[in-house]
């Protein structure tokens, strides 16, 4: 049973208006009661909580203009702009052309012949319209009474049907609400309510004059919902690779970044790709029409390497190595072609060197695939670096990025040797393969002066990405939903 | 990557170890298993290593893996007395050649399944697709040696796999199946290799399609292999297709061929030998093997090992791709040994982390931005000309622009990132406004990257103003001494558009979204924008 004293001044206003109403609408009451509509609603929903009102609601279709259906409410439907264009003789398609535009006769032509309002034939090279009367135009009427913003109280169905299709007007659900009392109210309003004067904005004003003492402040209910704010963010995508920018940094890398245009040398030919390998076809990498120059220095160094082995005991891969072919510029395939480059501008002991950036493959886009992805890559150069200190680093980036369990099986990458594909474990997927590593060949390191094993890293944060933000489409990442980077969480991980 | 399918009931008899040991261990060699099946397994290895393209072949590997059988595998080359010619014709085409025979084999449809997936297995991964590699396989006993290797006129007709009638060279690259797969492979040549016998019976027609004639059945006991291609990695694919048979139980015999009156015979099989030192596999694995530790895990690799002191002879059998330099040595040695028994070591390598300073700005702009309520978004740099200029209103430039676009929205990279926030505006179309969003990043120049902020603000009373308060700020906040002048961007209203000038050059511009712009990404509320060169 409420009691009088737990009700606002407003909730006593309404439910004295509703104790005198059988019942009402929203607009009604909020005038009866003297308030704005949102707050004597407010008063009713939680007059209503506490069994003291009734809220019925109602839905009902409403129907309104498009811009199309406004054009053909002020100026008529094509097909009846002809008719009375016709004025009852019948007329030739060429001549109609004359005073129509080819969109409007198309679409008068159908309806005519359905509407039975005129019949249309071929006599020789020519369309003849030959009107036939018309006796209502229901389509015309329901466009008028909407135009005009009259309710539509009795129509067709199917005049509405039609005029959907036409797409001349749209239909959008209407909630009426009406509010009475209970009996429970009445009891209540019976036994005598009683209106006291209450504060419910405190102002600058009642501050300053000491007014608020003398006057009630209006309890709240704290468990009001409220309206949602949402504050401007980093993109949560960039929040995860400022998280491995982080972990680099703290580990001691020193951060590089390049040029998406690199030479074909760069990109494939200093990591001792063979000219005619697969991933070097035009179908998987996004060639360019220019053409770089060449670091003289090395460029020799690197043809001897791929023709016959250099001088460090390799095979090489025979044939020719063609220096046109290198200066062919792409969009970078991998990050790789600017750690390379900084390794050979700083061939001395010790580099640590890390790069988070965009790498372009030619890949049809798809939920999974992307031409263009973030990737990322980490190497360490020095003196005596080995094998085990590769998987070190490995086991400590991963442990950092929160994944305790990590396995280490061969891999093949071209110019890796010996090569490791690391693999975490995430809860209800098992182990999952996560990016690649190993020690950049002798191939790779003797032609740029590189005396000392390079130990590499790289993967592509996409799938990382997925995982941690829950996607499943990576195509979200970078169309994003502006209501999805409002909502998503900061504090996911 | 080529994918083997593997018989449980042909692994146990090959290798002879129970199937869930063998699964349970094969990715330790280097192998992904994509699909464990009731009868079968189908496992991926990696393209350097063909010789695992077959199940004898990793039947051969697994064997040492598991230390059942070590070592270089030995194979018998008895010689045959089947010859082949190689004529000047067929040099200008397709000129190397590499043959054997394998006798005494049974097989049965599993096993010709199987070798017909090798074949395929090689074509991919050692023949670039036929290009470079491609292998005929034929049954023996149809055809009378000597062969033939010549190029002829196109005109010629012969019964092809797969037909029951013969048809013309030139035809069979229109209608047979294979023809029209691999026609590409001999555009511009104006006659085509062939290989025949003594009667003039034809084995192939490389590399495109076999003879109907020599198709290998279960009744099938001997086999002449042919692997014809452009350069000498056909010796390698036929010693991968002869040994994997050879671990089928059958007898090789090699082939002579004569080219240019010189005469050679064909498999080699002979080991090639490196030399390998104990300090430079340990320093690089970062281990402490001895000599014998060393031999051993090479052992298991189906490799040889001789110890002289602190240092090994390794013998790497014929079959091997993969084998450049001494490191791809090491990397079996750390195979054998056991990834799983590394014990991982951060490096001590000391350095101190650093930035760089492009980030750093791009950090600090992120702050800023998101100070004054602009949510950030990322988006592609790869576009499109009608998005990037004409939705723009703005005059096509010279761009970065992709040779062979693989879809009508990538065709180039970016040169400004405000098209690319129009487009975000776009498809938020039906969210809640005010929307506010900036990206900063890079954009391409003349082949170069610069950098870029750009910010959008959509509203029903979106103004000149507010964006020029907005913009002016970000400039406060960089320290940036400017002056505003009236701008031409098309993209924006004339009379509400501004360029920033910073030492008499533009850095940027700032106004009111031309309605023009506005409907061409399907909107239709007032938008204000900046973008800032930040380079």
């Amino acid at each position: 049973m409420a009691r009088r004293k737990d009700l606002t001044t407003d909730e006593k206003r309404v439910l004295l208006v509703l104790s005198k109403v059988k019942s009402t609408s929203p607009e009604k009451l909020a005038s009866l009661a003297e308030l704005n509509v949102e707050t004597a609603m407010r008063a009713a929903f939680l007059l209503g909580q506490k069994g003291l009102s009734k809220i019925a609601e109602k839905s009902t279709e409403i129907y309104s203009l498009t811009p199309e259906g406004v054009l053909y409410a002020e100026k008529g439907l094509p097909e009846r702009r002809i008719i009375d264009f016709m004025a009852g003789k019948e007329t030739s398609l060429s001549k109609l052309r004359e005073a129509f535009s080819a969109q409007e006769i198309d679409i008068a032509l159908g309806w005519l012949r359905k509407k039975g309002w005129a019949s249309i034939e071929k006599r020789k090279d020519e369309a003849i319209i030959t009107p036939l009367g018309i006796k209502r135009d229901p389509q015309g009427e329901i466009l008028d009474l909407l135009h005009a913003g009259r309710d539509l109280r009795r129509f067709d169905p199917d005049v509405i049907k039609a005029l959907l299709s036409r797409n001349l007007i749209v239909a959008a659900e209407k909630t009426t609400r009406t509010i009475s009392i209970t009996d429970e109210g009445r009891r209540l309003v019976a036994r005598g309510i009683e209106i006291v004067d209450e504060i419910a904005q405190l102002t600058p004003d009642l501050i300053r004059s000491g007014e608020w003492r003398k006057k009630r402040l209006r309890a709240y209910d704290v468990n009001i919902p409220v309206l949602k704010v949402f504050g401007a963010k980093k993109h949560p995508y960039r929040r995860l690779l400022d998280q491995m920018r982080k972990i680099f940094l703290e580990m001691g890398f020193e951060e590089i970044r390049g040029d998406i245009v690199q030479t074909s040398f760069w990109n494939f030919d200093a990591l001792f790709q063979p000219q005619d390998h697969p991933a070097r076809e035009m179908q998987d990498t996004f060639y360019l029409d220019s053409k770089g120059d060449l670091p003289g220095n090395f460029a020799q160094k690197v043809k001897a390497m791929h023709e016959h082995g250099g001088d460090i005991g390799s095979t090489g891969w025979g044939g020719k190595w063609s220096l046109e072919l290198a200066r062919t510029e792409v969009l970078r395939t991998h990050t790789t072609a600017l750690t390379i480059k900084h390794l050979a501008d700083n061939p001395d002991p010790p580099v640590k060197a890390f790069c988070i950036g965009r790498a372009y493959r030619r890949e049809a886009i798809d939920a999974t695939h992307l031409p263009e992805f973030v990737q990322l890559e980490g190497v360490v150069m020095d003196e005596g670096v080995s094998f085990k200190n590769l998987l070190g680093c490995l086991a400590e980036f991963y442990k950092r990025m929160g994944f305790e369990a990590v396995r280490f099986r061969p891999g093949y990458f071209p110019y890796t040797e010996p090569s490791v594909e690391p693999e975490v474990y995430v809860e209800e997927l098992g182990w999952i393969e996560l990016g690649g590593a190993g020690i950049f060949r002798r191939e790779v390191t003797a032609p740029l002066g590189i005396r000392h094993p390079v130990l590499a890293w790289g993967l592509g944060v996409g799938r990382l990405a997925m995982l941690r933000l829950g996607l499943k489409d990576l195509r979200d990442l970078y169309r994003s939903d502006i209501d999805w980077l409002w909502r998503c969480p900061t504090c996911q991980w | 990557m080529p994918m083997v399918t593997l018989r449980y009931e042909d692994l146990k008899k090959l290798i002879g170890a129970d199937k869930d040991v063998i699964l349970d261990r094969m990715p330790m060699i280097g192998a992904d298993v994509e699909r464990i099946g009731a009868e079968h397994a189908d496992v991926e290895f990696f393209p350097d290593r063909p010789d695992l393209f077959s199940i004898e072949g990793v039947a051969r590997a697994m064997r040492g893996f598991l230390e059942i059988e070590t070592g270089l595998p030995r194979y018998d080359v008895l010689e045959s007395n089947v010859s082949i010619t190689i004529k000047k014709s067929v040099r200008p085409i397709r000129p190397h050649l590499a043959c054997a025979v394998v006798r005494g084999l049974s097989l049965c449809s599993d096993s010709i399944e199987s070798l017909m997936s090798l074949q395929e297995n090689l074509h991919w991964g050692v023949g670039r697709d036929r290009k470079k590699v491609s292998i005929g396989v034929h049954d023996l006993s149809r055809i009378n040696p000597p062969f033939t290797y010549l190029a002829t006129d196109p005109s010629f007709e012969f019964i092809p796999l797969d037909f029951d009638r013969p048809v013309s060279m030139r035809k069979m690259l229109e209608i047979h199946p294979k023809g029209i797969k691999f026609a590409h492979l001999l555009e511009g040549s104006k006659r085509y290799p062939l290989i025949v016998d003594s009667a003039g019976n034809v084995l192939s027609f490389p590399p495109i399609i076999n003879c109907e004639l020599t198709r290998v059945t279960d009744a099938t006991r001997d086999l002449f292999i042919e692997v014809t291609g452009t350069d000498i990695s056909v010796a390698v694919a036929l010693n991968i297709v002869a040994t994997a048979l050879a671990e089928r139980g059958g007898k090789i015999e090699s082939v002579e061929m004569v080219s240019d009156g010189a005469v050679r015979r064909m498999p080699n099989l002979s080991p090639t030998t490196r030399a390998l030192q104990v300090d430079e596999v340990n320093s690089l694995l970062g281990l402490d093997l001895s000599a014998e530790e060393i031999a051993r895990n090479l052992e298991k690799m189906r490799l040889g090992a001789t110890i002289h002191a602190d240092k090994l002879t390794v013998e790497v059998p014929a079959y091997r791709a993969d084998i450049l330099h001494a490191w791809d040595l090491i990397e079996d040695v750390a195979i054998g040994y056991g990834y799983d028994r590394f014990k991982p070591e951060f490096p001590e390598t000391a350095t101190i982390g650093r930035t760089h300073p492009i980030e750093d700005k791009f950090a600090l702009l992120r702050e800023l931005m998101i100070g004054l309520g602009f949510s950030e978004v990322m988006t592609f740099t790869l576009t499109n000309e009608k998005v990037h200029f004409d939705n723009m209103k703005r005059r096509r430039v010279k761009v970065t622009r992709v040779k062979h676009p693989i879809s009508m929205d990538h065709t180039m990279v970016r040169s400004s990132i405000l098209p690319n926030l129009m487009e975000i505006l776009s498809l938020n179309r039906h969210r809640e406004l005010p929307q506010r969003i900036f990206e900063v990043g890079d954009v391409i120049l003349d082949g170069k990257n610069e950098q870029r902020l750009a910010g959008v603000f959509i509203h029903s009373t979106a103004s000149f103003a507010e964006i020029k308060s907005i913009a002016e700020s970000v400039l406060r906040d960089l320290g940036t001494e400017f002056t505003i002048e009236e701008a031409d961007d098309p993209a924006f209203l004339e009379g509400r558009r501004a360029s920033i000038i910073v030492d008499g050059r533009s850095i940027g511009v700032l106004g009111e979204i031309h309605p023009d712009v506005i409907l061409s990404f399907g909107l239709d509320h007032p938008i204000v924008a900046f973008e800032l060169d930040i380079s």
